[in-house]
């Protein structure tokens, strides 16, 4: 469904990402592992169209910094250069790292900028989903966003991401700084979303282990390039993958 | 299609000259010391224009926009305060150095530091309540104190009201102004530029950056902040203090907004957070604005565009682009 093939992302002179190629299917959850600096994070501004921002800027603060190689492919159709908007819009939706959400709106407003996309009735539905999935933020609704706790505010990021409905969902460390409890609600719902929606969920985290139950098929990342890659199973039998990324 | 990407290498004697083995050969010494030779002498040769060309006024007019422009740079981009307060300084400055002169008769020598550190001490003062905020609303109050000191000045009819300050001294000759200026202008440059560089000049930069992150160091930012406001009101202040010197006069003109926006605008222009950059802006943009003038209203016609066309197709700004270029080497290559 989505395909990268050939990505090279390079700041400056450095090599963020090495020639990766990662390819998801249909109603899959496919996990992304890596440790700081692995380039996780660049791949999803990738994938989304981002890197295309942040090169435009950083190419006004001060000459050409960023380059970007390779094709995506999203249903067969190159989004390469595709505007992030536009990309959005086709329903490639980005879960930033660290939430990012909307600190001075609520929680309501944040789900409703979320749903620019949607029409009133799907906003409406999946407004009623994300309620229902995550019921904590249902009492939250009109407390505003910056006085949300960490997980919260996850739960908060995702729902807002769903709001735009999205084909393929791709969410960035939502475990980031959250408990165990926290992170085991979180990844319930991912897998309830993908089950529910018939969603493409690609998720990155560094700690593979409470992702790894739900995840279809897996990428590990190093230095910027994808060393390994394969079903849960494979990953789960090789012995190097178990003590980096499982802590077994 | 040939897979490309811009690659950017600093130059090696860039990298030499970043030690002490940059004293043991000729080309790494020149390498550091020329661009800033060149801005030294070229600053010192700008009054030695033929007369004719009646260039000699706009000189110690850029030279004063240039202190103007230092004063903002430093207070925006390594403090993080942006300030719109260039009247007020200017004004605060020129009046006292205007009432030194005139009531007390004190020459123009002694009035011009002593109206820079007391005028510093007053507008650090009048600023210290608002310390705590930042963004738009330092701004905000930094450009209403103007408007509020022209209307006193105006309703009290104190200082001479609207008519001002008459009969000030003039510096002796024209030379002796246009070099005051320019050497002060230089001194300030590089004082500043060797501030920032320091340990107070880092935590000038935390502040900046993260306030919250300095003060869990245990530093006072309060304290911080208000030595970098009477820095910056003092180089303010002192250039007003050369206006009224030039003017001959000190009056409620010198608090027009003008003296806020141009240091702005060559802020821009030069490359903001270099230092340097606002200096080579006010040579700019102070000389077009002064050939303008015979184009009438239509002045500010041209002005605005070409404002506008360097923040459209060189936003980074000159001084940027400039390092950028002296210092590395950019070339295409294959991936």
């Amino acid at each position: 469904m989505l395909e990268a093939t050939g990505l090279m992302v390079f700041y400056e002179n450095m090599l963020a990402l090495n020639n990766i190629s990662i390819k998801c299917e249909k109603n899959q959850i496919v996990g992304v592992f890596g440790a700081n600096s692995a380039g996780k994070s660049t791949l999803m501004y990738t994938l989304s169209g981002i890197m295309q921002d942040i090169r435009k800027k950083e190419k006004m603060a001060g000459g050409e910094r960023i380059t970007i190689h390779g094709d995506i492919f999203f249903n067969g159709k190159s989004i390469t250069d595709t505007r992030p908007s536009r990309i959005a819009r086709m329903g490639v939706i980005l879960c930033p790292e660290r939430r990012r959400i909307f600190k001075e709106s609520t929680v309501l407003e944040n789900l409703k900028i979320g749903g620019y996309l949607a029409s009133r009735s799907q906003a409406k539905e999946t407004m009623e989903y994300v309620f229902k999935i995550f019921p904590a933020l249902k009492e939250l609704k009109k407390r505003t966003g910056g006085f949300l706790s960490g997980g919260e505010q996850q739960m908060l990021a995702i729902g807002r991401a769903l709001m735009a409905q999205p084909k393929i969902l791709l969410l960035d460390e939502p475990l980031l700084g959250l408990s165990p409890l926290m992170q085991l609600t979180l990844v319930k719902a991912t897998k309830e979303i993908r089950d529910d929606m018939g969603l493409t969920i690609i998720v990155t985290e560094q700690y593979a282990r409470p992702v790894i139950p739900i995840v279809d098929y897996a990428f590990i990342l190093e230095n910027g390039a994808a060393v390994l890659e394969g079903t849960r199973e494979e990953l789960m039998n090789n012995p190097d993958v178990r003590a980096a990324y499982f802590g077994v | 299609m040939e897979k490309r990407r811009k690659e950017r290498i600093d130059r090696g004697i860039m990298v030499r000259s970043d030690s002490i083995y940059a004293l043991m050969s000729w080309r790494e010494l020149a390498y550091l010391a020329a661009p800033r030779m060149l801005l030294i002498i070229g600053m010192l040769l700008l009054p030695l224009v033929p007369e004719s060309w009646n260039w000699q006024g706009t000189v110690t007019l850029v030279c004063v926009y240039a202190m103007l422009a230092i004063s903002f740079d430093f207070l925006a981009h390594y403090i993080g305060l942006v300030s719109l307060g260039g009247a007020f300084f200017v004004g605060v400055g020129g009046y006292l150095a205007g009432i030194l002169n005139t009531t007390y008769g004190i020459p123009p020598l002694y009035t011009i530091p002593v109206a820079a550190l007391g005028g510093g001490v007053i507008c650090t003062l009048l600023l210290l309540p608002c310390l705590a905020l930042r963004g738009v609303y330092f701004a905000i109050v930094t450009l209403m104190y103007p408007l509020l000191l022209v209307r006193l000045i105006e309703a009290l009819d104190i200082l001479g009201g609207t008519d001002g300050l008459l009969g000030i001294d003039g510096f002796s000759n024209p030379w002796v102004e246009q070099y005051l200026v320019i050497i002060m202008v230089l001194l300030f440059l590089f004082g500043i530029r060797r501030m920032v560089n320091m340990d107070i000049g880092l935590v000038f930069r935390g502040v900046k950056d993260n306030d919250q992150a300095v003060r869990a160091s245990g530093i006072n930012i309060f304290y911080y902040k208000g030595l970098a406001i009477f820095i910056a009101s003092s180089l303010g202040c002192l250039a007003g203090a050369c206006i009224i010197y030039i003017f001959m006069w000190a009056g409620i003109s010198l608090f027009v907004l003008d003296y806020s926006i141009l240091p702005i605008a060559a802020t821009v222009i030069g490359g903001a957070g270099t230092l340097v950059g606002p200096v080579l802006g006010c040579l700019i943009l102070i000389p077009i604005s002064e050939l303008l003038r015979d184009f009438g209203t239509l002045r500010i016609v041209f002005y605005s565009l070409i404002l506008v066309g360097f923040i459209v197709f060189k936003s980074e700004g000159i001084m940027v682009w400039a390092q950028r270029k002296y210092h590395q080497i950019e070339r295409w290559t294959k991936i």
